[in-house]
């Protein structure tokens, strides 16, 4: 008997470009960056004073601004959620202004930032009848959950698992990459030849990830499937990835290995991306070192909507399979002139492709990578 | 899948449970310098003085479940082993250390050394690269009996062969206990 096959069958999300997936596909093939001037706080004494943030997140509110993102997409949400799912939330710092308050002006306690309290609250908002878990993997946080949902589902721990993500813009993290020197003074430029740094966002969003053939029971549309995935560490430096892309290209294979694939069959890279001059290379290499036959055509989203962190790769998951199904592959919004390694990779145009299977990546802090592969099912398959 | 050892440390206290030892050590410091004398740390971990608490404690309790266990690890030779971690508040402390340090420096310069702990996942990140570990690396919370349930989330991973050993740690600034997982067929050849 065949392995159960784990089938997205709802998302939504809320980016800088809006909430809903239509406003942040149509952003980026719109090749304008939602990445803008911060009023959040002072960013005078900061390497930047930019980053990409939702306009409609207000501070001093009584949500905090997770909960603000979180609030209108699983509101809307709940009715379709089914009540005996796991709940996954995956996130890096959660309600972190909580904290920013407490340290600030002595006002909240400082423990309801935990991130427990935070998965209490989506697991109220979502109906879901367990508690579940968080899953915490600096940037590969999302597509590390999502890659642990769809496990579970192969093995037949379960049959359904919703998979939340958030992290938002806040000084907290704002300063800290900063110190790093992380930052580029401008607006994040990914596999240019003149990047300088990330720029920072914040999104939220969730998949819901069932077996197949509980999706067909239930009569749900399948948006695509995550066919495989590899989770890998370089085990190398905390803040750098490791530069010959030894670690994501394990990763790669592992995913390709898992769905069962060959390189070939491979139609797009929906990449890291993030504009670091050492990030956006060691992937360049990790490509060129799984893919060896020729370029594909390969994308980040990170120009148009900045390095989400912990949301990063579920929200790059729900365009990939947007991108999946039609067919075409975004710009990658702030290229200018692509740096040459990345030459015949990137492009400031949308473009077609042909073979519907996409493999999406991310790295993160401590050396962290993960790789998801993402397909389209054809009428046949369904 | 088998636990093939199990490292701990309490108060003043830490030990290894399949070759019965417990030792007292009064302070990270006295602690670290005893597993280097013992040869527990295979070799030195570099940085140690830099860490925060919990990845002191993540190190320390690593190494002791890998010498339970018999595993030898190297910076060199990576192995495909993965590492997991629980805990009740993430990287709370952490957190609070940094953006203090951050607020009573006049909010103008975060510390790097203080921001990157700010993530439940860093102190597995010190161990792995210590280790010399390249399987999945993941930070879970679970909402109660964390023990049995990272164990359990440990065994799905095995039996999903996603790794093919473990190491699975529950651990904060004052305690800590880490298990080494395999998949049984694995432990005959070792």
């Amino acid at each position: 008997m065949h392995a159960p096959e784990a089938v997205v069958v709802a998302c939504d999300l809320i980016t800088p470009y809006g909430l809903g997936i239509d406003a942040c596909w149509n952003g980026l093939l719109s090749g304008k960056t939602a990445i803008n001037p911060l009023d959040r706080f002072d960013t005078d004494v900061f390497q930047t004073k930019k980053a990409a943030t939702i306009a409609e997140l207000k501070t001093g509110q009584s949500d905090s601004l997770v909960m603000q993102m979180l609030k209108p997409l699983l509101k809307k949400a709940s009715a379709i959620i089914p009540k005996d799912a796991l709940l996954i939330l995956a996130t890096t710092t959660g309600e972190i202004d909580i904290l920013e308050k407490q340290v600030l002006n002595a006002k909240d306690n400082a423990d309801e930032s935990a991130l427990g309290c935070l998965l209490s609250k989506v697991q109220c908002l979502s109906g879901i009848r367990s508690p579940g878990i968080i899953v915490s993997a600096a940037c590969t946080s999302s597509s590390s959950a999502i890659a642990q949902a769809s496990a579970m589902i192969r093995s037949k721990e379960r049959d359904c698992v919703l998979v939340v993500a958030c992290d938002i813009v806040s000084e907290f993290v704002f300063a800290g990459f900063s110190s790093l020197m992380a930052l580029d003074k401008d607006t994040a430029r990914p596999f240019d030849k003149n990047r300088s740094g990330l720029s920072l966002g914040e999104a939220a969003g969730f998949v819901l990830v069932m077996s197949k053939e509980r999706a067909i029971q239930e009569e749900r549309s399948i948006i695509g499937e995550i066919a495989g995935w590899g989770l890998t560490n370089d085990a190398n430096h905390m803040t750098g990835p490791s530069r010959d892309g030894s670690g994501l290209a394990l990763a790669m294979r592992k995913a390709l290995r898992s769905a069962d694939i060959s390189e070939d069959t491979v139609g797009c890279i929906a990449a890291h991306g993030t504009g670091t001059v050492y990030n956006d290379a060691m992937e360049m290499k990790a490509f060129k070192s799984v893919f060896a036959s020729g370029t594909l055509p390969t994308y980040s989203i990170k120009g148009g909507i900045g390095h989400t962190m912990g949301a990063a790769g579920l929200v790059e998951t729900i365009v990939a399979l947007r991108s999946l199904r039609e067919k075409l592959v975004p710009p990658t919004v702030n290229l200018r002139i692509a740096d040459d390694e990345a030459e015949g990779w990137v492009s400031t145009e949308p473009d077609s492709f042909d073979n519907p299977v996409t493999v999406s990546i991310n790295a993160g802090f401590g050396g962290v990578n993960s790789a998801l592969v993402l397909k389209k099912l054809d009428e046949q398959q369904l | 899948m088998i636990i093939s050892g199990i490292g701990w440390i309490s108060k003043g206290k830490y030990g290894c449970v399949k070759k019965a030892v417990c030792t007292d050590y009064t302070d990270i410091k006295s602690l670290h310098s005893k597993l280097q004398n013992e040869s527990i740390f295979l070799y030195p971990v570099k940085n140690f003085g830099r860490f925060d608490m919990t990845s002191k404690m993540s190190c320390c309790a690593g190494a002791l479940a890998l010498h339970d266990a018999g595993v030898k690890y190297s910076e060199k030779h990576k192995q495909d082993i993965g590492i997991i971690s629980t805990n009740t508040d993430g990287c709370l402390k952490s957190n609070l250390n940094y953006f203090r340090d951050y607020v009573q420096t006049g909010r103008k310069l975060a510390r790097g050394n203080l921001f990157i702990y700010t993530l439940p996942s860093s102190p597995l990140a010190e161990a792995s690269i210590h280790f010399g570990f390249q399987g999945p690396l993941l930070y879970i919370m679970f909402p109660q009996k964390h023990i049995p349930s990272l164990l359990q989330y440990a065994e799905g991973i095995i039996s999903r062969k996603e790794a093919s050993t473990i190491l699975a740690m529950k651990v904060d600034e004052k305690k800590a206990v880490c298990f080494v997982l395999r998949r049984e067929e694995d432990t005959s050849s070792k």
